[in-house]
């Protein structure tokens, strides 16, 4: 400490420096008391073998008669009309305080606040009409596939009736046709009945001119 | 011996260099009183601070708040959360004086650390913190003292008086005294404190003007913030327990 004392303070060193003593520590002993003549003068009431470091200051202060008339005003507790005026000016600024920030900034958050708290139940409140329109959804989603499947249903029997009719008019055509088949097939063989009979005529004829001689 | 002599007149030019603007004050003569006219000013400054810069933010107040606003909100939910748990339920009236209090104390007790005050240069005296002469301090004090009394009184009537004997009327002096050890504390821890922390930054940059005294600087604006903060919430413990119910 004592070291960073006297490296911090300059106008000493050059002083404690110029001495002629050999030792380097003594002269800065030597040449600084020339330089507090007061404190030599006082020193010596104090008794040597007392003087620690706090022993030290308070001849120090007792060394300066100047800086003690100096200090005549100086006190730290010196009490006057500044603190009735410092109470004053703390109520005036605490009214201040209250009227341009507490309260406005206390009610606008506290509004706020409330605000919110009721946009958040609100939104409690649409998860049921997030329900009803579900519902909704549901009940229109239920409504067009029974829709489609009625289109389905009476596509499926447009579609079968007329399958249906084709295939018993093709059906009427086969057997029209068949029955047309069937009764030229009859024709035919009345027809080559006939040819048949007239033929069975002449056969006989014959076979019988071969088994009867003419005779 | 002769050491000592060397280290006495370093000492003494310490002194000189240092400790020389301690206690010494700017007067002004209003009428035939004196006031410290540094310490005026200097509270001046803060009280305008302040003032300016809450109409600043509060002129225009959004639902979804910017920097500013958003600062301002955080402080008063700060006081008013230090209010609540000193004072309970009923701290709705007590966040201007507490609020006031602490950022009173607070911006003081930064400005002496922070603000450039040196470079005005005063016929006598220096500018300071407001909050480094006693006379801020002891009013600050004095008003906690009226405002816990104000506070037992207007919620009991008579029988707040009560309290002076209340676990035994044998207690009845150290109750007594309390009411004077309490402003006594808070006034002189306060004042203490910053002067205190004030000091050590002048002596150490006297000392060693580089970088050395730059942790104790952030240790004194540490040191306010506390300061201001204790304050605050002594003086709101101080009205919640003049409010509460006997036990």
């Amino acid at each position: 400490m004592a070291n960073m004392i006297m490296a911090s303070t300059k106008p000493l060193v050059p002083v404690c420096t110029s001495s002629r003593s050999p030792t380097p520590k003594l002269p800065i002993l030597q040449i600084s008391l020339p330089k507090a003549p007061t404190l030599k003068l006082k020193l010596p009431i104090s008794k040597p073998q007392m003087l620690s470091l706090l022993g030290g200051i308070a001849p120090l202060v007792l060394a300066r008669p100047s800086l003690a008339e100096e200090f005549e005003k100086a006190a730290l507790f010196d009490f006057n009309l500044t603190l009735p005026i410092i109470m004053v000016e703390f109520l005036l600024l605490m009214v201040a305080l209250d009227k341009i920030w507490f309260t406005p900034l206390g009610k606008f958050m506290d509004e706020r606040d409330a605000a919110i708290r009721e946009k958040l139940s609100s939104v409690k409140d649409t998860s049921e009409e997030v329900k009803q329109l579900e519902e909704k959804a549901n009940a229109v989603m239920a409504a067009a596939r029974a829709e489609i499947a009625a289109a389905l249903n009476t596509m499926k029997k447009e579609t079968q009736a007329e399958v249906e009719q084709k295939i018993a008019e093709g059906r009427k055509k086969v057997e029209a046709e068949l029955q047309e088949a069937l009764s030229s097939l009859e024709n035919q063989k009345e027809e080559t009945i006939k040819s048949l009979d007239s033929q069975i005529a002449a056969l006989s004829q014959e076979i019988v001119n071969k088994v009867l001689p003419t005779a | 011996m002769n050491v000592l002599l060397c280290s006495i007149n370093t000492l003494k030019r310490l002194y000189d260099i240092s400790a020389v603007e301690v206690g010494q004050h700017f007067y002004w003569q209003i009428g035939s009183f004196q006031v410290h006219a540094q310490v005026l000013i200097t509270s001046w400054v803060v009280i305008a601070l302040l003032l300016v810069s809450a109409i600043l933010i509060i002129r225009n107040l959004q639902t979804i708040p910017a920097f500013g606003q958003n600062f301002f909100e955080y402080v008063l939910e700060f006081i008013r959360d230090v209010s609540k748990t000193q004072i309970g339920e009923e701290y709705g009236p007590w966040v201007p004086f507490i609020g006031t209090l602490f950022l009173f104390i607070f911006v003081s007790n930064w400005s002496g650390a922070l603000l450039p005050w040196k470079i005005i240069q005063l016929p006598h005296g220096e500018l300071a913190a407001p909050t480094n002469d006693i006379n801020t301090t002891v009013a600050l004090a004095l008003l906690t003292s009226i405002a816990y009394f104000y506070a037992g009184l207007s919620k009991k009537g008579l029988a707040y008086f009560n309290k002076y004997i209340q676990p035994t009327p044998i207690l009845l002096p150290i109750n007594i005294l309390e009411d004077f050890t309490k402003p006594l504390s808070l006034s002189f821890r306060l004042f203490g404190n910053i002067l205190a922390d004030e000091l050590v930054v002048v002596v150490l940059v006297s000392l060693v003007p580089l970088v050395v005294p730059i942790p104790v600087m952030f240790l004194g604006l540490f040191t306010s913030g506390i300061q201001a903060l204790i304050f605050a919430t002594l003086a709101a413990a101080y009205i919640g327990e003049s409010m509460e119910g006997h036990h």
